[in-house]
């Protein structure tokens, strides 16, 4: 039940408070997904049975957040890709708000606003990077989609001159 | 004709997924190919991309299999491409518990750390922490203590979160760093600022004095990053619970002002920290009434955070909780289930006969 333990209400004090972040397809199967707690879902066989159950609880209702087998998720939807953040149900659910809103606005730049999963396929090389560096064995990195965008999306033999930015071009006749 | 329809049919079946029937005996000799010279960047990040996906898949990799990729994978630092090297990095932090004789790169990341490309050194230290033990970290020390109070945030953020990870198997000589990381907290970036104040009270966890002295000073400046307000209304909500004389009054007193921080996200950690140290029904005035505004906000995890706090209320001030019985009431249809089963179970602890009928 919600309110029977009133001890350790508190929220503590730590960085460690991503528990989890993780991408699925329209079938509800892993294309990404990373735990950082080795006490919470130890074992690739258990994470992808909850998000099975998580997908199932969560692909018709867009309600941005449930509480389930006591983690709190936050979670966001577009096209055929549905994002997940998870934290410990004693956690403030505005930080994970804010990290779900960081994954998901950078996922949606690399991809330049076109979030399906073919395009994100197409980059998957930049997305592992763009985990790597909104969160740090559970700590948040950064939560700033621009300054992770610029870490992440670090390709630019693709883009047209006109494209790139100045420093970008400086970088490229420096290599 | 007939061939191109079975084509299509055939990418359909795979949902056009390029990784999905990845073989790893396959994906590994692949990696073989790491060994020729020149590197071609494109082809070595697409096999480096194939092994991360079958470890984030959750296949099994033998020591043997593990080493041997990691082995392959290190031939790579020869090319100067940006997005291959970091491809490079991630692979061995995904690798370094899994391969043996991992510690063949530290001279490699050590360059890259210290080096001129700020792209490869934030990235580079997190690798190269990865792979340290505590005898090894003493020869990184140094650098380690330089890129805390490196003026690219990435770096020192880098370095900061590293520090804190090495911190639980190292702990006396990440507290030598403490002074370093003491200068990052008052950084202009808000997540150097953050992970700075991470550490320190980190080092400072089993000496009380100390950081009520830390708690104390910081509550004072004015520190902008909303992720370091919330982990300092932690700390000082903790020093509060731990000794409620009027000595904490200045805590109360810092906490109560970031119920009218701009960020939303301290408001809800003030007004929650309130919550659960706050005495008299009067004395929470404030922050209950926070909470009910999230109950009536657009956004359901504000709804939630504003719901959970006062279902939790419940058990130490029912007549708190009571005054906002109105807007619980309307949260009992919310779209968000989560919501709407908090909403009941906290009206049923408080429900007054009055509030049955409606």
């Amino acid at each position: 039940m919600v309110h029977t333990s009133m001890e350790g209400s508190l929220f503590e004090p730590t960085l460690y408070i991503i528990k989890g972040m993780c991408i699925l397809d329209s079938d509800g199967n892993r294309i990404l997904a990373k735990y950082y707690d080795k006490d919470v879902l130890p074992t690739a066989k258990e994470q992808k049975a909850f998000e099975k159950n998580l997908f199932n609880k969560t692909h018709r209702a867009n309600a941005e957040i449930i509480m389930l087998d006591g983690l709190t998720c936050v979670y966001k939807s577009n096209v055929d890709l549905f994002f997940y953040v998870m934290g410990s149900s004693h956690e403030n659910e505005l930080i994970l708000q804010s990290v779900l809103n960081a994954l998901y606005e950078t996922v949606s730049m690399l991809l330049r606003r076109n979030v399906e999963k073919r395009v994100l396929l197409d980059n998957l090389d930049a997305v592992m990077l763009a985990f790597d560096e909104i969160c740090d064995g559970g700590v948040i990195l950064d939560s700033d989609p621009t300054s992770i965008v610029s870490r992440a999306a670090l390709r630019t033999e693709d883009v047209p001159l006109g494209e790139q930015t100045v420093a970008q071009i400086l970088n490229l006749m420096n290599m | 004709m007939s061939s191109f329809k079975r084509d299509k049919k055939e990418e359909e079946d795979s949902g056009g997924n390029p990784y999905q029937n990845l073989d790893k005996t396959i994906v590994l000799q692949e990696s073989r190919y790491f060994n020729q010279t020149p590197v071609n960047p494109r082809k070595c990040c697409l096999i480096l991309t194939k092994v991360l996906y079958l470890l984030n898949q959750g296949e099994k990799f033998t020591t043997q299999e593990a080493t041997e990729a990691f082995f392959a994978t290190t031939k790579l630092f020869q090319s100067k491409d940006v997005m291959l090297r970091r491809m490079v990095y991630l692979c061995i932090k995904e690798l370094s518990n899994l391969a043996q004789d991992v510690i063949i790169v530290t001279s490699s990341l050590t360059k890259d750390m210290t080096g001129k490309e700020d792209l490869y050194r934030a990235a580079a230290i997190r690798a190269l922490c990865s792979i340290t033990d505590s005898t090894m970290l003493q020869a990184i020390e140094r650098y380690m203590k330089q890129a805390i109070v490196d003026k690219n945030p990435a770096v020192s953020s880098a370095a900061l979160v590293s520090a804190l990870h090495l911190s639980s198997t190292a702990p006396d000589l990440v507290r030598r760093w403490a002074n370093e990381a003491q200068e990052a907290i008052t950084s202009d970036n808000a997540m150097v600022s953050y992970h700075a104040l991470g550490v320190v009270a980190g080092s400072r966890r089993n000496d009380k004095l100390s950081t009520v002295k830390l708690v104390t000073r910081l509550a004072k400046t004015n520190i902008k990053s909303p992720y370091a307000l919330c982990l300092l209304i932690r700390l000082a909500a903790q020093l509060v619970e731990d000794d409620d004389s009027e000595a904490s009054q200045p805590y109360i007193e810092f906490i109560e002002c970031c119920l009218r921080h701009k960020s939303e996200m301290v408001i809800y950690e003030a007004a929650h920290a309130l919550v659960n140290l706050r005495k008299t029904a009067r004395d929470l005035a404030p922050a209950v009434s926070v909470l009910q505004l999230f109950c009536g906000s657009s956004k359901a995890s504000l709804r939630l955070a504003g719901a959970r706090t006062l279902a939790r209320l419940t058990a130490k001030h029912p007549t708190a909780v009571a005054a906002c019985a109105v807007d619980l009431e309307n949260l009992i249809s919310d779209s968000n289930r989560s919501v709407a089963t908090l909403a009941v179970t906290t009206l049923l602890a408080t429900g007054a006969e009055s509030s049955v009928d409606r």
